[in-house]
């Protein structure tokens, strides 16, 4: 008679360093009826060989495992009633055979099926407090923890700016460290004294503070690019490195290797440009000390068109693209004696008039050279606008400045004769004041067409300025 | 190089010591006839004879307090504990004695005492305990808890050579379960130094015994949800590896340490406060303890599973870790 | 009912040359009780005087159990003495200005000032350092024995202890692993009758805690513990019968503590009688009388031997003295040993 509810035959185990057992002899075969205590098969282990006694009464339906064959602990050797040999699960022996059980699910490498209540149990008893929530001002992101406040402030990085991926919101070692690797902006070191404020290269590339805390990268390799290089010629000239070249050579790699950098460029009549500039000019200088300059008129054209071209001022996080509604501009500045350069940034650009503009960066480039800018000053832009075209050069290919996507290049004003169209339609040749402006671009976010389409609305608001505002 | 299983790697180790130094000799309850209750001993007292292979009464002062006096007399003796709970008979002679002797009085005191430790089969309160913390918290004494069978024999060999009473908890568990290649020549392994049983970036579990390799267990679980876990085999618990565990927080910023002793001032919580005080600045979330919860070690199959830390109680208390 | 056997009291001159004792011998024993006393005598006054700190112990009224034993160990024999039993540190060779140091905690000590009182062994000259814990030793004992029996060596180990600390389980233990293997080694219980202020019938049900050795198969003897021959005469006895393979003996030796449990006791407890009984048996004093009658110890020998002694005290005073106090700075070395530490004479 077959049981109603199966039950499972195990190996026993013989001793409490025994793992496994071998069969040496089924007592009954399948089919067979057995007792209760009745022996039921002969095994043989490191310690003894035994009988063991049938667990319950009922048909030997299936022999699970043959004579001769070694197995684990807690192993199923057959089972007693239900259908013969029905393959479906029958309810696990309690308690006695688990641990075997998993034990033998640990020796085969399997993960044990465990009992998911003890393991509560035990874990709330194993830990009693609650995980600490990030204690939070409302944004989840005001708890710091001890490692995130000594890398911040190492590298004079607000970890309120950085985003965080951890409980709450909070940032982690990890999105610190990320942020200061893309390229967070440097503390400058606001004594003046301090020979460079941290270091932004030209062309771009945020560094990481050479200073407190030395990336693992640069001053070791240059010092050692420095040894490697062996004797000097006759002629050559050991110089160090200074932390900002160091900077500035480290950021520069980077930048190159982070982001797919594709250059386009425009060439831009700037003739009505070049005539409000010359009817504001005075009236500037008079009321309110500033200049109004081709920078300030190009910037403010190019705050505007990034609003239809959010990419160009976006962010690669991970596998994000962050764009933003305000406006960081960034402007390199060249230092003096060619120490280097900076980039400090007029915030929210996108509230600001041509005069307003103008004013900031008035007040931003006197304040780099006269190294008064505050760490404030040179961090969190989102677009930056270089202008190496003071010495005549007509086109370039600037670096980005981690960790936005794109940068704009504008080159010297050249008087060219230039092919328009008259008022009869006729093609003909007028002088125009020509400026070659770049767009380079972080193609892993912005593709071509979509920089031609900025480059393409930027020339036209630049060609076609009018008024004050244009 | 062999396959041994740990306990083969362990009577490895003592045998090899017992050829080559006549001071070695083992004595404990049922280690010569019998072979030893693990017979980790068998076919010794056939081999070193009954004079190196003592049948002791059930006596364990008797037992740790004659291997002090036969260590001082020049002797490197070895007593094995039938089970490492049985420790607590001896223990005014390891604390009050053999402790204190070298700090005191400038003998030292050579001995070593093997400690089948631990749990998972049912062994019930008085058969399943590990009590390393108790005796780490003792100046004067070394704990050591190998993992591996390579450790296992390594370990012994070093304890053996050390001028210091050493106790030795020797995982029964892991006795047969554990096999792995093993040199067959002699080798120490060094007291006093963690092995990096897994390399990872991300979260730190620092353990010893069988332990190591639940913790194994629920890092491969880990990794494939791409969290990277390192494993810091302390095998030794006195004097513990701070340098090795240092280094491993101060990588990852997140720890957790696991042990299957009790939880209450189980050796995890002098780690906990050790990482705490050194290495603060380094920490990017709580250091986590995870361990048996403060009770005897039960006996029924449901009660210990609860009591000892599984695999998924580890993997849960490192995805926390993770996510935090 | 007793089952051990008491010892006789020591007869003749010839029976003690025989036992191998000259009269150089004879007059050495006198002159190592003496200064067993005077160091103690001594060290009460320093301590009274604020010299000596934590707790210091005397064994007023052992000096015969103490020097008799140690008197008939052989130089390469070990012991573990306790805190009675000052006049085996002595007839062992230990210098007494070290004691004086060890007593006043200073660097140049046995212990360095790590341990105080008679917790301390030159184990150059066979000694194990006692612990509170007793009768801890025992088991130590035991293992020294042990280790001459595995290398099959003709030495014996002596271990100490007290009627009260025959109590402890460590006695049952050590006495049982000794009987078995027949370990050479000798069981000295210095009964003193009291164990702080707890009299003997709390401490042992039998009439002799030297009754009890029957019971781990081997012999238990009795003896005088004021009659530093008698007891020479059953230690050697059972030190020789160890070495020539026979086993373990324990030898009890009765007496009465003279004093206190420590200096800061005053043994209220103790029936006056008691005092007065055992002090016409001071050892001291029964030994003097006893060499003035058979070996013609003269005036002139006498005052030589005593001042002697008291000249050797003051100087070993003054030498401890001038030793300094511990640097605290040193405090946590030697908690490991180095594997250099086991080039003792133990070790070999």
């Amino acid at each position: 008679m077959a049981t109603e509810t199966a039950i499972e035959v195990v190996m026993p185990q013989m001793g409490v360093s025994v793992s496994e057992g071998t069969i040496t002899r089924w007592l009954k075969q399948e089919g067979e009826h057995v007792e209760a205590d009745e022996p039921l098969l002969e095994i043989s282990t490191d310690k003894v060989d035994t009988e063991v006694p049938s667990p319950g009464s009922g048909t030997l339906t299936q022999i699970l495992v043959q004579e001769g064959e070694t197995v684990a602990v807690g192993t199923k050797l057959g089972r007693l009633g239900g259908t013969v040999a029905d393959g479906s699960a029958a309810e696990p022996e309690q308690a006695p055979d688990e641990p075997e059980a998993a034990a033998a699910a640990r020796t085969s490498g399997e993960a044990p099926a465990g009992s998911a209540a003890p393991t509560t149990e035990r874990l709330e008893e194993a830990q009693p407090e609650p995980a600490r929530e990030a204690s939070s001002a409302g944004n989840g992101k005001a708890f710091v923890s001890p490692v995130v406040a000594r890398i911040a402030s190492e590298h004079g990085v607000d970890p309120g700016r950085v985003e965080g991926t951890g409980k709450g919101g909070r940032v982690t070692k990890k999105d610190i460290l990320a942020f200061v690797e893309a390229g967070a902006p440097a503390k400058a070191s606001a004594p003046p004294a301090h020979e460079a404020p941290q270091p932004v290269a030209q062309p771009q590339a945020q560094p990481a503070p050479t200073q407190p805390q030395p990336p693992a990268k640069a001053p070791p390799q240059a010092a050692q690019a420095l040894e490697q290089t062996g004797e000097t010629l006759p002629g050559e000239t050991v110089e160090p490195m200074t932390a900002m070249r160091r900077g500035i050579a480290e950021h520069m790699r980077r930048s190159l290797d982070t982001s797919a950098h594709v250059t386009s460029a425009i060439e831009v009549d700037l003739s009505r440009v070049v005539a409000v500039r010359a009817r504001l000019k005075q009236e500037y200088q008079a009321a309110y000390g500033v200049n109004p300059t081709y920078l300030a008129f190009i910037a403010k054209a190019a705050v505007e068109t990034l609003r239809e071209y959010p990419y160009v001022n976006a962010e690669i996080r991970g596998d994000s693209i962050v764009t933003r509604s305000f406006v960081n501009l960034g402007f390199a500045v060249e230092l003096a004696d060619g120490k280097g350069l900076i980039v400090p940034v007029v915030r929210n650009a996108e509230t600001m008039n041509l005069l307003g503009l103008a004013k900031a960066i008035a007040d931003i480039a006197a304040r780099s050279r006269s190294k008064q800018l505050v760490p404030d000053d040179v961090q969190g832009g989102t677009f930056t606008i270089t202008n190496p075209g003071g010495y005549g050069t007509f086109h370039g290919t600037p670096v980005i400045s981690q960790p936005q996507s794109a940068i704009l290049g504008t080159y010297a004003l050249v008087k060219r004769p230039w092919v328009i169209e008259d008022e009869l339609g006729n093609d003909v040749i007028a002088i125009r004041p020509i400026m070659n402006i770049t767009l380079t671009y972080d193609h892993r976010l912005v593709d071509g067409a979509y920089a031609g389409r900025f480059l393409k609305s930027l020339r036209e608001r630049l060609e076609g300025w009018e008024g004050d505002e244009g | 190089m062999s396959e041994m299983t740990y306990l083969q790697a362990i009577s490895d180790g003592l045998r090899t010591e017992m050829r080559r130094d006549k001071r070695v000799f083992l004595i404990g309850e049922d280690v010569g006839v019998y072979g030893g209750a693990f017979k980790v001993s068998l076919g010794f007292q056939e081999e070193f004879g009954p004079w190196r292979v003592i049948d002791a009464p059930l006596a364990e002062t008797a037992i740790v307090g004659g291997c002090t006096g036969a260590a001082l007399m020049g002797m490197r003796p070895v007593a094995e504990m039938q089970f490492a709970d049985f420790v607590s008979c001896a223990w005014d002679q390891l604390v009050t004695v053999a402790a204190k002797q070298r700090w005191r009085a400038s003998t030292p005191v050579p001995i070593v005492i093997r400690l089948p430790s631990g749990g998972g089969f049912s062994g019930g309160p008085f058969h399943s305990q590990n009590p390393e913390s108790s005796f780490a918290h003792i100046p004067g004494l070394k704990c050591v808890c190998p993992a591996t069978p390579e450790d296992a024999k390594g370990l012994l060999i070093s304890a053996i050579e050390d001028p210091n009473p050493v106790l030795y908890f020797e995982h029964k568990h892991l006795y047969r379960r554990i096999k792995a290649e093993v040199p067959e020549e002699r080798y120490t392994t060094p007291i006093g130094k963690a092995r990096r049983h897994r390399e990872g970036d991300d979260l730190s579990v620092i353990t010893w015994g069988a332990m190591v390799h639940t913790a194994g267990e629920a890092a491969a679980q880990l990794e494939s949800d791409g969290v990277s876990t390192e494993i810091i085999d302390l095998r030794t618990v006195m004097p513990w590896d701070r340098d090795a565990v240092l280094e491993s927080v101060r990588k990852t910023s997140k720890v957790l340490i696991l042990h299957e002793d009790t939880r209450t001032g189980g050796f995890g919580a002098e780690i906990a406060a050790t990482i705490a005080e050194e290495a603060f600045e380094d920490l990017d979330a709580p250091v986590k303890r995870i361990a048996a919860p403060d009770t005897p070690v039960p006996f029924s199959p449901p009660l210990e599973k609860a009591f000892i830390p599984q695999v998924e109680d580890v993997v849960a208390g490192l995805r926390e870790l993770a996510e935090y | 009912m007793a089952i051990a056997r008491e010892a006789e009291p020591v007869g003749s001159l010839h029976e003690v040359r025989e036992a191998g004792l000259d009269r150089e011998d004879l007059l050495g024993i006198y002159r190592h009780m003496l200064i067993t006393r005077g160091i103690e005598e001594r060290g009460h006054i320093l301590y009274r005087q604020g010299k000596i700190p934590g707790s210091f112990y005397t064994g007023r009224g052992n000096e015969a159990a103490s020097v008799g034993i140690a008197t008939a160990m052989r130089p390469d024999d070990v012991g573990t003495p306790l805190h009675r039993d000052m006049g085996v540190h002595i007839v062992r060779g230990v210098e007494p200005w070290r004691i004086f140091a060890q007593y006043m905690g200073r660097a140049d000590g046995p212990t360095r000032g790590r341990d105080g009182n008679v917790h301390m062994a030159d184990a150059h000259l066979g000694l194990v350092a006692m612990v509170s814990h007793l009768p801890a030793m025992l088991p130590v004992a035991v293992g020294c024995a042990l280790a001459f029996r595995i290398r099959e060596e003709a030495r014996v180990a002596v271990g100490w202890f007290g009627e009260g600390a025959s109590a402890r389980g460590d006695t049952h233990e050590s006495m049982t692993l000794a009987g078995t293997r027949k370990l050479p080694v000798v069981f000295v219980c210095d009964n003193n009758q009291w164990a702080y202020s707890t009299p003997t019938y709390l401490e042992f049900a039998t009439e002799h805690v030297a009754d009890r050795a029957q019971a781990y198969g081997f012999e238990g003897v009795v003896v005088d513990g004021t009659d530093v021959l008698a007891v020479h005469r059953e230690a050697k006895r059972a030190i020789e019968k160890a070495r020539a393979g026979g086993g373990p003996t324990l030898l009890e030796c009765l007496t009465l503590r003279m004093e206190g449990h420590a200096v800061h006791d005053d043994a209220f407890y103790v029936p006056k009688v008691m005092f007065e009984r055992w002090a016409e048996s001071d050892p001291v004093e029964r030994y003097r009388t006893w060499l003035r009658e058979h070996v013609e110890l003269s005036d002139k020998e006498e005052d030589e031997i005593a001042s002697e002694t008291k000249k050797l005290l003051n100087d070993s005073l003054r030498r401890a003295e001038e030793s300094p106090l511990p640097e605290p700075g040193d405090l946590t070395e030697g908690v490991y040993a180095a594997p250099e530490d086991l080039d003792t004479p133990h070790h070999k």
